[in-house]
């Protein structure tokens, strides 16, 4: 009965869950509770080494007199002394009165000589710690469907026919395996899927005469067939369903197609909130309907977060709804007349579908080189109204005014490609600007493919203006990243409070460093995620490099992620991307840290690839 | 004056010697050794609140040196009972017979424990909320065979928290009405609860709100 809740108390923290029962319990039994009162001073230089886990309080950690790390509940200190990995000279202050567990050295080095994985996680590299801290959460936390894989869905058995076949065999094949679904199998590899609403149809042409023609199914069958890998999350084939309006995915393992996942089986899965969600945008039928979603949307990525879904997931869900929603504004309220005369797109963090929490807007319009003074009058309405409804769902608007209902993103096909050719005569800041952001485009309306002309234009003006991306790679060098000499964090006081801009120390540069190596590749992706795994394909990163830079750019988003949340809970309306340190628990702040080492490992990089350093 | 050393007058040194000589036999004679800085919070859960008649059914102690609470070192005792425990003591401290049965090792008799209660604490000072309760719940059982009661120096956290609260105010002409629940002191001094109440976590609190207070109030003292 006694030592309970201090077994519990250690069992929760990470790595000590990596520790079998029995030993655990050995460690949580030899602690001491030690009483800390403010201001006192701990070093471990001339006494014996000791873990000190906080059960309360505030601690810092300072390298000669520099401010290296917090430490706050569930936060420990001591083990880089026990390990005699840290040079002299490092200090724990107490800032706010603590109570503290303390390990002894013997027990702890104990563990970590016994226990492999518990040792591991002091040697550990960024990406597995990272991997860890999902892990544990997703473990914690009630199991979340979305997480599971594609093979735990009910899957409906595979039926498939060669292209030889008629449409009668493909018919008794699917009636035989009572599936409503079959693929139709290529000689050259290919296939293509026929449903049971492709039959129907074809009884409807009352072509049936041809029911036993060799090789019918080829007139029917449709291609590409959308599918997903057996070992994908299930949230992941919901979002390809909702994008391309299919009803459902062929299943394919490493060794060819294994069966069909249908909607509706989905759908009984995800009785939750974000499946519920993605259908309620589908089916919403006026304006109304779309600003209520908004606020559920919130509350998704909440819940999301909660679960220790990677940031990046939950930015592709929650962005895919953003430009559903979008697409539906701009159905209900664009003349039908004008629907078939427009490319409407999204830019920036929308457009790389990088954006969470609705901090802007940037969106533009392309229109029909060809409009009447009366359609042209229509559209100028339609932009003041999608801006302002835009708003009314949730999306404030952009400080710098890149948004439609400004002219300037708003123009027709021929005067657009003049103003982007023009960014690349003048070469200021703004240019620059403007180009990152087109650049970062994607379609949610309309004509698709002027879009597509857009941006072709804007990598072929890249080339021809050979100094354009040396000008434009400077920006990601802008800002310096917050880590000093020591690996201490530098932070700026606001009021008192430790804050770190985390998208100026570091998001910024990742996301647009990268964007610079896109365009020079051409590369058509948009995430940065996307475009990181592109370079690594394409050889430019090796593989550790790209998984780390990738690995490190959610972390530092997850991180911005939460203190948004956290700004949100607490009443702000518009937050910001700063992080405030003395909200992280201190292995938060050790990824940081390295998160920073990261950084500046990239900028370098980027630096001698573009060469930059005789520009600064 | 401190505390502790209030604890120990000249009163009580010549009490002490007189019972001294009361001790029935000299195997006892430790607990007169007063360990100085070093103390025991201890509480009991009992089958009532009758210091004659009721029993102790789990006692625990754990000892403070300076600002350190010894949970490595505590001491927690279970002891069988004859009667079935009270369905209000139950109430109170959710101890069911079940639990006392399941316990890993039981003391057969309220002695033999006690006997190696007093073995922990030796000469140290004891400590405690409402200490008086727990201790005549020890005098009971030592008495008819050391034929003394518990000689040990004894702080009373409640007064500690009286005096720290009366220190706050001492400017003030008003006589605070100072509330002295165990809870209140609790959240007074930001003490983390750390979980349901027994007695291993009644002590541990207990050692908390000692420490603290100690340091507050010998703050409080310094000109």
């Amino acid at each position: 009965m006694a030592l309970i809740q201090q077994r519990e108390f250690l069992s929760k923290i990470t790595p000590f869950t990596e520790l079998p029962n029995d030993l655990l319990n050995q460690l949580a039994d030899s602690m001491d509770i030690v009483y800390l009162p403010e201001r006192t001073e701990i070093t471990f230089q001339n006494e014996l080494a000791l873990l000190y886990i906080l059960i309360k309080g505030k601690v810092t950690e300072y390298r000669d007199e520099e401010v290296t790390s917090h430490y706050s509940v569930r936060g420990f200190f001591g083990d880089s002394a026990i390990l005699e990995k840290s040079q002299s000279h490092v200090k724990f202050v107490v800032d706010e009165e603590a109570i503290a567990y303390k390990l002894p050295a013997g027990k702890f080095l104990h563990a970590f000589n016994e226990h492999e994985a518990f040792a591991d996680f002091f040697n550990a590299s960024i990406v597995e710690k990272l991997n860890r801290i999902h892990e544990t959460q997703q473990t914690a936390t009630s199991t979340e469907v979305m997480m599971d894989t594609v093979i735990s869905a009910p899957i409906q058995k595979l039926v498939s026919v060669t292209q030889k076949a008629s449409i009668l065999e493909a018919t008794q094949a699917m009636t035989d395996a009572r599936s409503d679904a079959c693929l139709v199998e290529f000689s050259e590899g290919e296939s293509g899927i026929i449903t049971s609403t492709d039959i129907l149809k074809f009884v409807a042409l009352g072509e049936t005469d041809r029911i036993n023609a060799p090789s019918g199914v080829q007139s029917i069958c449709n291609r590409p067939v959308y599918s997903v890998h057996e070992f994908d999350y299930l949230f992941n084939a919901l979002l390809k369903m909702t994008r391309f309006q299919i009803d459902r995915l062929a299943v394919r393992s490493d060794l060819g197609f294994v069966g069909f996942l249908h909607q509706k089986d989905l759908m009984s899965l995800f009785a939750n909130q974000s499946g519920l969600v993605l259908t309620k945008v589908e089916k919403s039928t006026t304006v109304e309907d779309l600003i209520g979603i908004g606020e559920q949307v919130d509350a998704m990525v909440h819940n999301l977060n909660r679960k220790g879904i990677k940031t990046h997931y939950i930015a592709k869900l929650v962005n895919e709804l953003h430009r559903k929603m979008i697409a539906k504004l701009v159905e209900f309220i664009l003349p039908e007349t004008l629907q078939e005369k427009v490319c409407l797109f999204v830019m920036g963090s929308e457009g790389r579908s990088e954006q969470v929490i609705r901090t802007d807007q940037d969106n533009a319009l392309i229109y029909d080189n060809e409009l009447n003074a009366e359609q042209l009058t229509q559209l100028h309405a339609f932009t003041k109204a999608f801006t302002e409804n835009l708003m009314k769902m949730g999306f404030p608007p952009c400080p710098g005014n890149i948004m439609l209902s400004n002219p300037e993103w708003c123009q027709s096909q021929a005067s657009f490609s003049q103003t982007v050719e023009g960014w690349f005569d003048e070469s200021t800041e703004g240019s620059f600007m403007n180009a990152a952001i087109l650049f970062d485009a994607e379609f949610v309306f309309g004509e698709s493919h002027w879009l597509n002309d857009i941006k072709r234009l804007l990598i072929h003006l890249n080339i021809k203006h050979s100094n354009f991306l040396r000008h434009f790679a400077i920006q990601s060098l802008k800002f310096n990243t917050p880590v000093g000499f020591f690996g201490g964090l530098i932070a700026d006081s606001e009021s008192g409070i430790e804050v770190i801009d985390i998208k100026k120390g570091g998001i910024f540069s990742i996301v647009h460093g990268i964007r610079c190596y896109a365009l020079e590749l051409g590369i058509k992706a948009t995430n940065t995620h996307w475009r990181i795994k592109a370079l690594m394909d394409a050889g430019v990163f090796e593989q550790e490099f790209g998984i780390e830079l990738g690995e490190t750019l959610n972390f530092l988003n997850t991180l911005r992620l939460e203190s948004m949340l956290h700004q949100l809970d607490s009443g702000v309306e518009l937050p910001d991307n700063k992080i405030r340190l003395a909200e992280l628990s201190h292995m938060q702040q050790d990824l940081l840290k390295q998160s920073f080492n990261v950084v500046d490992v990239f900028k370098k990089r980027l630096s001698h690839h573009f060469g930059l350093n005789g520009m600064l | 004056m401190s505390l502790i050393e209030r604890g120990i007058t000249f009163f009580q040194k010549n009490r002490l010697s007189k019972q001294k000589q009361k001790l029935k036999g000299e195997s006892y004679e430790y607990l007169f050794n007063v360990i100085p800085d070093e103390f025991v919070c201890f509480d009991c859960e009992t089958t009532g609140l009758n210091t004659k008649k009721d029993k102790i059914i789990t006692l625990s102690a754990i000892k403070v040196v300076g600002h350190e609470v010894l949970t490595s070192q505590s001491l927690n005792l279970v002891i069988k009972q004859e009667r079935k425990i009270s369905a209000d003591s139950i109430a109170i401290h959710q101890i069911r017979n079940l639990d006392v049965a399941n316990s890993s090792f039981i003391y057969l008799d309220e002695f033999s424990a006690i006997q190696d209660f007093l073995a922990f604490i030796q000469g140290r000072t004891l400590v405690g909320y409402y200490l008086d309760f727990d201790v005549s719940m020890v005098n009971r059982v030592i008495k008819p065979v050391l034929g003394i009661d518990l000689p040990n120096p004894r702080i009373e956290t409640s007064a500690m928290f009286h005096e720290y609260t009366r220190q706050k105010y001492k400017r003030s002409c008003i006589e605070p009405n100072i509330d002295l629940s165990f809870s209140h002191i609790l959240k007074t001094l930001q003490i983390p609860n750390m979980g349901q109440h027994d007695a291993y976590n009644d002590a541990l609190m207990t050692a908390f709100i000692f420490v603290k207070l100690k340091r507050l109030l010998a703050e409080g003292n310094k000109p």
